[in-house]
């Protein structure tokens, strides 16, 4: 029958024969071809960039791990979350004390496998949003927003302070550094260090991405939407608040921890200051740029934040009186600083469902050809 | 032994048992029933109706939607050599008891608690043991000891299966060609319906033509294609075209939700061959119309220029037979890439290799309209009495604004004095049920069916139909006018969704016009035209206006003596319950004229002796 079925479906994209099909992440032929072809597109990449952009680029598939983790809780479940720079943190440091040199003056256990360490990342800042999880059943709105921004006050604090582990204010610590089948991906060899981790960064964002699709679309995602729409509604419909939002800032945490621990690997070290209010908004930014609760307009945000600094530093040549140098005003670093802000709302104003909006409304002018609805 | 569509059923399971033989739409989702399971059901409540103790020749009544449990029933029934006899959903109450106690069927199935309401009490269905019910919402409360559910009926059939294996197997074997399977009560546009009994040997005949003999498709109908069941089954068209096309050419039948969801099943669906009757064709062409005219700056302009060019390759088809010109095949080929082919896609009808319409006349445009956008239309001609099968247009060999050419191994001729169609072969049915007066008058004494139609040939080979013997309009003038030709014309517009032309022993000719609420409803919408009801809409003077335009246009195409003079609008949507219209959406002239009197003498007025005078 599966070869008499395939012969049906063929060209009757919208005929499912079962639930599954219908729920299925690419449930037409085009979806998956236009995957495939994405994907195929992004991995030849590095054969053809040069190495400074890939960093970029490898800066923006980490970034964006981080912003769907982000996006799980505030697009999904609708949980502001300023303080999302506090467990990216905890990721960076926990992954740098686990792999760290033993015998350097800061703490580290030099276990350099990179599944613990990683894990390890995750699974701590994972605890934090579990513990800081029940605040947020029983706030909501701004006053939630207001506790997360505290977090982040409390983190930098925490960073500064704790020397055994960052080693104090403006001291930077070596970030933990990825290995994959023995080879270390920070090295040159046959690829160069670049290349090597632009491919890593992308096979875990395919990976976390497609979780976070399932998260999405499951029982898990389907609670989270609701309480988002009305927690109230939700709860009277028998989903259990305190769970799921405990769920929610548990795996956005997560995601956070495994961002925070893979974020350096190309600079090689990160310190305190980083993780500041700026990080916070720059992930908020991405989400809102992205596409609020999108998984696909994450990742394109993110690509987009961290091209920033790229693009801004073309601008001087369009722009006239935009100055490349740090010494004259008004200059492209400033512009780069306002850009968030302008870019958070302009696309607020304009275009409220993200870069995945935009794309959306191409998708349906071509899909509902040659009607308009 | 022979060869019935239960044998054809069984056939087909034992060859391909995992061929999908339809799908049925629940939660979203299209379930499919394999011709393994079909069969297994079909032996299953064939076993049930032994053990309720139907006997061969007993009526079995059904009055559902479409549904696999209507073709489950049909065919068991036929099985065991008893007779389906086909409800409409929408026969209201009282058809329903006329209807249940004409037949004397002695089980019935009704789908819901809608239809269970309608079947009458004990006293007046006296011969009425068992009402099977489908869904069972609304009935656990309900303590009429005939009902029973479904899945207890099938209960009952693997119990009597167990128990006597081989019972249903021997009344198959013993099936003759003349056992009437169904019998298929026509609308009745005048009088009660009465009810037609068709055979085996009726279906046989009528399978062999259109699938062996003279196949309408090159390659013949096969279970490759895929077909949308949304008429009432108990039509003859839709029973050929589900059930035993589904049987005899092994097609996969899907079931459309309703018929609302009809657009968006087809495009689910995409079939490969679809029938429809005209007002569905009507239908789609208006929606198709309204939502290329809604749509932005740039996909209207590109719709306007590639329908222009559809117009002219329908033109072209038309004058050819249906058959492509080079020049037509490239436009066709380069419009296919940037619109026909996304068009299709939309409307459902990509995939459609033959597409048909038939069960009433349809006006030239809409399908030169479906031709130009690259779907084959072909225009059927058939009825009840002869099982649906008489005349069709082959592909390439079309000739629009008739019904076609006679199948293979038919006989029609047109009656020397009337004109009106006589039809002859096996596929005519067997007689009225316990109506022998009707029988004697449809029939003549040599085998000929009177069909009740005028039709002339066109090029000795391609049947026209003037119109139905009994609308001719005889006018005081003497003059013989067929109002369905201008009905039709005036339907062609997307305005007008109902034209009934009146004139008969009158002056002149006046129409009701009935407007397309979805059509004049955007319209007005663009028109800052602010209305409330279907009534509002009808009575305003801009749509008045709108409808006079149509008039007019259809007016110069007739001479003077077949024009509408004066129209009004119908008030109100007509409606099966109302008894305006049959069952099959077909006008009920007599309702409408005791209906609309005074409106139909306000027409009038201005001549005051108009329908006495000149008579003489």
């Amino acid at each position: 029958m599966t070869t008499l079925m395939k012969g049906t479906r063929w060209g009757r994209p919208e005929l499912y024969t079962d639930y599954r099909q219908e729920m299925a992440l690419l449930n037409t032929r085009s979806k998956k071809a236009g995957t495939i072809a994405i994907i195929a597109l992004a991995a030849v990449l590095p054969l053809t960039v040069a190495d400074d952009l890939l960093a970029i680029l490898y800066a923006g598939l980490i970034l964006a791990i981080g912003a769907i983790g982000l996006n799980l809780v505030t697009g999904y479940a609708g949980q502001v979350s300023l303080g999302h720079a506090f467990f990216v943190g905890i990721g960076a440091y926990t992954a740098a004390v686990i792999s760290g040199d033993p015998d350097d003056r800061r703490l580290g256990y030099g276990i350099e496998l990179m599944p613990v360490w990683l894990l390890g990342a995750g699974l701590a800042a994972a605890l934090c949003g579990a513990l800081i999880a029940p605040v947020a059943t029983r706030l909501r709105g701004l006053y939630l927003a207001v506790v997360t921004l505290g977090l982040v006050f409390i983190g930098q604090y925490l960073f500064r302070e704790f020397r055994e582990i960052s080693g104090g204010a403006e001291q930077s610590r070596r970030a933990a550094e990825p290995t994959l089948f023995g080879m270390n991906l920070t090295e040159d060899g046959a690829w160069t260090e670049e290349q090597k981790l632009y491919w890593f960064g992308l096979g875990l964002l395919i990976v976390m991405a497609v979780l976070a699709r399932n998260v999405a679309r499951s029982r898990i995602g389907r609670a989270l939407q609701a309480i988002r729409d009305r927690d109230v509604a939700a709860g009277v419909m028998g989903v259990d608040l305190t769970r799921y939002k405990v769920i929610a800032f548990t795996l956005s945490s997560f995601y956070a921890g495994i961002c925070g621990a893979l974020l350096y690997a190309s600079i090689g070290s990160f310190t305190p200051e980083r993780f500041g209010l700026l990080m916070s908004v720059q992930f908020i930014a991405i989400v809102l740029i992205g596409g609020v609760a999108t998984i696909s307009g994450t990742i394109m945000g993110a690509m987009l934040i961290a091209l920033l600094p790229r693009i801004a530093g073309e601008l001087p040549a369009f722009v006239p009186f935009l100055s490349g140098s740090p010494s004259e005003h008004p200059n492209v670093f400033e512009f780069q600083e306002v850009m968030y802000g302008v870019l958070i709302v302009v696309f607020l104003l304009f275009e409220p469902r993200g870069l995945f909006g935009i794309w959306h409304r191409v998708r349906t002018y071509w899909k509902s050809f040659p009607f308009s609805y | 032994m022979t060869r019935t569509l239960v044998t054809r059923i069984r056939d087909r399971a034992a060859a391909t048992p995992r061929g999908v033989a339809m799908r049925e739409k629940r939660l979203g989702v299209w379930h499919e029933i394999t011709w393994a399971s079909y069969w297994d059901s079909v032996v299953d409540v064939a076993h049930a109706l032994l053990s309720l103790g139907v006997q061969p020749g007993d009526r079995v009544a059904i009055q559902s939607e479409n549904r696999p449990e209507w073709l489950i029933l049909d065919m068991a029934t036929v099985a065991i050599r008893g007779t389906t006899v086909g409800l409409y959903p929408t026969n209201p109450s009282a058809e329903t008891d006329y209807l249940l106690t004409h037949s004397g069927a002695c089980v019935h199935l009704a789908e819901d608690q809608e239809q269970v309401d309608k079947v009458p009490d004990v006293a007046d269905a006296p011969t009425l043991r068992t009402i099977i019910h489908v869904e069972t919402r609304g009935l656990r409360t309900y303590d009429d000891p005939r009902l029973l559910p479904w899945d207890r009926l099938v209960e009952l059939g693997r119990e009597h299966r167990a128990a006597h294996p081989g019972a249903v197997e021997a009344l198959l074997e013993a099936a003759e060609l003349d056992d009437v399977i169904t019998l298929v009560y026509t609308s009745g546009t005048t009088g009660p319906p009465k009810g037609a009994m068709l055979t085996h040997r009726n279906a046989e005949f009528a399978l062999s033509t259109v699938l062996e003999k003279s196949p309408f498709t090159d390659p013949a109908p096969g279970p490759k294609d895929l077909t949308l069941s949304y008429l009432p089954l108990c039509h003859v068209a839709e029973r050929v075209l589900t059930t035993w096309y589904n049987a005899g050419a092994g097609t996969q039948v899907n079931f459309a939700e309703s018929i609302e969801t009809v657009p968006q099943n087809l495009r689910e669906v995409q079939p490969t061959l679809l029938f429809a009757v005209p007002r569905i064709w009507e239908k789609l062409l208006a929606s198709a119309r309204i939502k290329l005219d809604s749509a932005t700056w740039f996909k209207r302009r590109h719709a306007r220029f590639w329908l222009a060019r559809a117009d002219r390759m329908g033109q072209t088809l038309a004058a050819n037979g249906g058959r492509h010109t080079l020049g037509t095949r490239l436009v066709y080929a380069v419009g296919w890439v940037f619109f026909y082919r996304a068009l299709r896609d939309r409307l459902g009808l990509r995939r459609v290799r033959h597409a048909s319409s038939g069960a009433a006349p349809i006006a030239p445009e809409v399908l030169q309209f479906f031709m130009g956008i690259g779907v084959p239309m072909h225009e059927l001609y058939g009825m009840t009495e002869n099982t649906a099968i008489a005349t069709a247009n082959r592909p390439g060999r079309v000739k629009l604004g008739t019904v076609g050419e006679t199948h293979e191994g038919i006989e029609v001729r047109l009656d020397d004095q009337t004109n009106e169609i006589l039809t002859r072969h096996p596929a005519v049915f067997a007689g009225y049920w316990q109506d022998p007066e009707a029988t004697a008058n449809t029939m003549t004494p040599d085998g000929w069916l009177r069909t009740g139609d005028v039709g002339e040939w066109v090029d000795g080979t391609h049947l026209r139909i003037t119109d139905r013997m009994k609308d001719i309009i005889i006018t005081a003038g003497g003059k013989n006018v067929a109002p369905s030709e201008i009905e039709n014309g005036l339907k062609a517009s997307p305005f007008v969704k109902e034209a009934i032309v009146i004139g008969d022993g009158r002056k002149y000719l006046t129409a009701l016009i009935g407007i397309e609420l979805d059509t004049v409803g955007a319209w007005a919408q663009k028109q800052n035209l602010a209305f409330t009801t279907y009534r509002d809409l009808s009575e305003k003077p801009e749509v008045r206006a709108l409808v006079q335009s149509v008039v007019d246009e259809v007016n110069t195409r007739h001479n003077p003596v077949e024009q509408i003079k004066r129209f009004q609008l119908l008030p109100k949507e007509l409606d099966h319950e109302d008894g305006e219209l049959t069952a099959t959406q077909k006008v009920k002239r007599s309702a409408i004229d005791a209906m609309f009197h005074d409106l139909v003498e306000e027409m009038y007025a201005g001549a005051a002796a108009g329908s006495t005078g000149g008579a003489a």
